[in-house]
């Protein structure tokens, strides 16, 4: 009996010493979502944390820390300890557009690891369809004839596909009128009434299922998949294409344990049947990009935003 | 016919009726919690219907917004803290009412103005979503911006108080209003160099701070005895315990007039139901013959906002419906749910297959039945927990109020804006400023600002400014109108002061 006793008690100290030498991951991971819930952003990194539980074996907590445009979560990330235990979900805007517009807390050039891409949303420029527009050239035309007269706008002021449009215009020399937005669905809304006539939003399907729409041509690189017809910004010769993406990230210095392991998670998700069907309904793309090659990405993508918003007078 | 009475059983299924319970009382008790919003709440929910049948998953979000509409009114109500935004202007009238001793009354009037307000709109949508999301379409920016500045102006005047009290009070809000980034520049302006106070002051931890922190401390003013008594005592003669016929026939006018406000606000996109139950209360009062018990426990007073804030969740739906547009976050986390079931709302899908949307008017209905049902039951529990001695339940909304702010996006910083406000709203008070008009030029201002900024720059983008804006029927026909209302106020207001310096007791 006390043989016995012993014994496991033995194998429970050891089990014990295991446990803490034991690799990545081991206890609760904390996902930060610098976004309020309820947007694509929040319901695909809960998808994420949910399936990342199953594959890892251990609990998510997904926090939603919003505010300043997710610099204010994003933040709280980069200024976490780098054991993997805290990540968060980041998006292009507060990573390679918005700091060269506003200054931010952190600098995504040294403070954050990246981990990986899972998802590119679409950026269309879509009009009525009306059959008033029907290409690009008609748009511009229009545009360089009625100076000012054209008014767009795009789900996310100052955001990548905004600037990718802004900049085709001034590539042009086509004088427009940009009117902030307060959202995708109220842009939807005033294309329809004609408030505006072009509008570049990533919540486009409904309509577009319902036949209110067009897509004239796609910001971010790659055709969209519901309009293989239309070109790309980049296609048509101007001069920005952002991808929009949606990863995760750490705080920098980051084992390479850990980012090997979320080499391997986020590539089985993204290869899973569920997460490809809630892309398609979604209307979105998974785009699975590993630790290296997304970093080349960001790392491409903020020094091309930094030169455009030099040439093109883009920063406030 | 065969596709309405296939959506009808998609709804009626028991697994649907049991998860429009089970989200009904659950949005009941959450919506009762400041800071948890049903939005909250479904918006972590929404991952997870990926794995319900959709029958399941969409009945649940139906009745869990539903249910937090009502719930949200209960503490409103009886601990002067509205659990969402939506029932702050319900506070006005409801707590006096239960300060009176009738709470229970109080309550049954927003179950019912709810449950009136819901089916309201509920029953335009079904039958003319298309229709009214069409007009809706004429309102752009140039509309808006009329609308709300009119909104703006009649405020200042029916607030009850010294003409330039009220007035000072909205333009104190309306100034708070305004921090946060210039809605055309995306530059931060008035943030004090708070990175928490780019997207503007929030709007839970400003209601939670001016309206129950601001009573916890006015009531920490009163002598200790006080303190051992419980803040709402309930009366126990029935007569203020329910809502008689009569009094609920009185109401019916302003409950007609304010859920058919409710669902307009509703169909138009970016409007929330905060904005519509304010309008409500504000235009209730405005046309009432007796303005001056507004705010001392008029049943018209809870009936308004409450029937227009729960018109403005069924109408929501309209733009949805009619043209896959949510007309707010409401409406955008249901779409969410529909998208991750494979079903894109919008006339396509009415005309194809639209059985899916039967099921959804279905369990719209059911929800609104079962809320009149399980409404009572709630408001027996409430009466049980606000029953304990003011020393223990204001200690522990203080608590509940840091929390809930906290609970929204995760920020300290909330929390100490909750205090501060507390603090402001008491001061405010004690000099004899009204709340409503600060806290309506605060929801306003935004929406002012950003409409009459995109309307200039409409404006400077089209060759005539004054014939493009004239040739808006919708601009003309609201300014016409709100020309002669405003001619009716002023006639009103200096109708009130000739009366009063005749009676020889001339008012500021």
């Amino acid at each position: 009996m006390l043989n016995r006793l012993a014994k496991s008690a033995i194998a429970l100290a050891f089990s014990a010493t295991a446990a803490l030498a034991q690799s990545y991951p081991s206890d609760t991971i904390t996902l930060i979502v610098p976004y309020s819930p309820g947007g694509n952003g929040d319901i695909t990194s809960r998808f994420i944390a949910d399936q990342a539980s199953d594959i890892m074996g251990v609990n998510f907590v997904v926090e939603n820390r919003a505010g300043g445009g997710a610099f204010i979560g994003i933040n709280s990330c980069a200024n976490a300890d780098p054991d993997g235990y805290t990540i968060c979900f980041i998006s292009t805007s507060p990573i390679t557009v918005r700091p060269h517009v506003i200054e931010a807390p952190y600098d995504p050039m040294t403070d954050l690891t990246y981990l990986g891409q899972f998802m590119l949303s679409k950026q269309p420029v879509i009009v009525r369809n009306d059959g008033k527009y029907n290409s690009i050239e008609d748009v511009i035309a229009f545009a360089k004839e009625n100076p000012g007269q054209l008014r767009w706008s795009a789900a996310v002021p100052r955001g990548g596909p905004h600037l990718a449009t802004e900049a085709m215009f001034r590539a042009e020399g086509a004088k427009t009128t940009f009117l902030p937005s307060k959202g995708g669905a109220v842009e939807l809304a005033n294309l329809l009434s004609g408030t505006i006539d072009l509008a570049v939003i990533s919540d486009y399907g409904p309509a577009l299922d319902n036949g209110e729409i067009k897509i004239l041509a796609e910001t971010s690189p790659g055709r969209n998949p519901q309009a293989p017809d239309a070109p790309n910004l980049g296609e048509l010769g101007y001069p920005l294409e952002l991808a929009s993406f949606f990863a995760l990230a750490a705080p920098a210095g980051l084992p390479d344990e850990v980012i090997a392991t979320w080499d391997d998670t986020l590539k089985q998700i993204t290869e899973s049947e569920q997460f490809n069907t809630l892309m398609e309904r979604i209307k979105a793309e998974g785009a699975y990009l590993n630790s290296a090659d997304f970093t080349a990405r960001v790392q491409g993508d903020f020094e091309a935003m930094g030169e455009a918003t030099d040439e093109y007078g883009l920063a406030n | 016919m065969d596709s309405v009475l296939a959506g009808v059983q998609l709804a009626l299924t028991w697994q649907s009726i049991g998860a429009v319970l089970l989200g009904l009382i659950a949005g009941q008790l959450l919506g009762a919690i400041p800071g948890l919003t049903a939005t909250m709440t479904v918006a972590l929910l929404i991952p997870y219907t990926y794995y319900l049948d959709p029958w399941v998953g969409i009945p649940m979000l139906i009745g869990m917004f539903k249910g937090s509409l009502f719930g949200s009114s209960i503490t409103a109500i009886l601990v002067r803290t509205p659990g969402t935004p939506a029932a702050a202007a319900t506070v006005m009238d409801g707590y006096p009412l239960a300060q009176q001793g009738k709470g229970e009354k109080a309550c049954k009037m927003a179950l019912y103005s709810s449950v009136f307000g819901d089916s309201f709109s509920d029953i335009v949508l079904i039958f003319g979503a298309s229709f009214l999301a069409a007009i809706a379409l004429n309102f752009g920016p140039a509309e808006y911006t009329l609308l709300v500045a009119f909104s703006l102006l009649t405020m200042g005047f029916v607030s009850g108080a010294k003409v330039w009290k009220g007035l000072f009070a909205m333009l104190l809000g309306m100034l708070l209003g305004i921090i946060g980034l210039d809605p055309v520049t995306a530059s931060p302006r008035m943030t004090m160099g708070f990175l928490e106070m780019e997207e503007g002051i929030g709007l839970i931890p400003m209601l939670i701070g001016f309206l129950a922190v601001a009573e916890v401390l006015r009531q920490m003013e009163y002598p200790r005895k006080h303190l051992a008594t419980s803040t709402v005592s309930f009366s126990s003669d029935p007569a203020d315990r329910r809502v008689s016929w009569p009094e609920f026939k009185s109401c019916l006018p302003v409950l007609f007039k304010s859920s058919s406000l409710g669902t307009a606000v509703g169909a138009l996109p970016g409007i929330s139901a905060t904005v519509a139950a304010f309008l409500a209360y504000n235009e209730a009062k405005r046309s009432s013959r007796h303005p001056e018990k507004f705010g001392k426990g008029a049943l018209e007073g809870i009936a308004a906002p409450e029937s227009a804030n729960n018109a403005v969740s069924g109408a929501n739906l309209i733009p949805l419906m009619a043209f896959g547009i949510p007309g707010d976050i409401a409406a955008a986390l249901i779409l969410s749910a529909l998208l991750i079931q494979g079903i894109t709302p919008g006339p396509v899908v009415f005309r194809d297959n639209p059985e899916p949307i039967f099921a959804i008017f279905t369990a719209l209905l059911l929800a609104n039945l079962l809320n009149l049902i399980f409404g009572h039951v709630l408001i027996k529990v409430a009466r049980r927990v606000v029953g304990v001695p003011k020393r223990i339940l204001f200690p522990v909304v203080l608590v509940i109020a840091a929390a809930g702010a906290y609970a929204m996006r995760g920020s300290v910083f909330d929390i100490q804006l909750v205090f501060l406000f507390g603090l402001l709203g008491w001061g405010l008070t004690k000099m004899g400023f009204p709340t409503v008009p600060l806290l309506i030029g605060f929801i306003l201002m935004p929406i002012l600002e950003s409409n009459l900024r995109i309307s200039m720059l409409i404006a400077g983008s089209v060759p005539n400014p004054f014939g493009y804006f004239f040739a808006r029927p919708a601009f003309v026909i609201l300014l016409v109108v709100m020309a002669l209302m405003l001619v009716l106020v002023l006639r009103r207001v200096l109708k009130d002061r000739q009366a009063a310096r005749a009676a020889g007791l001339g008012s500021g």
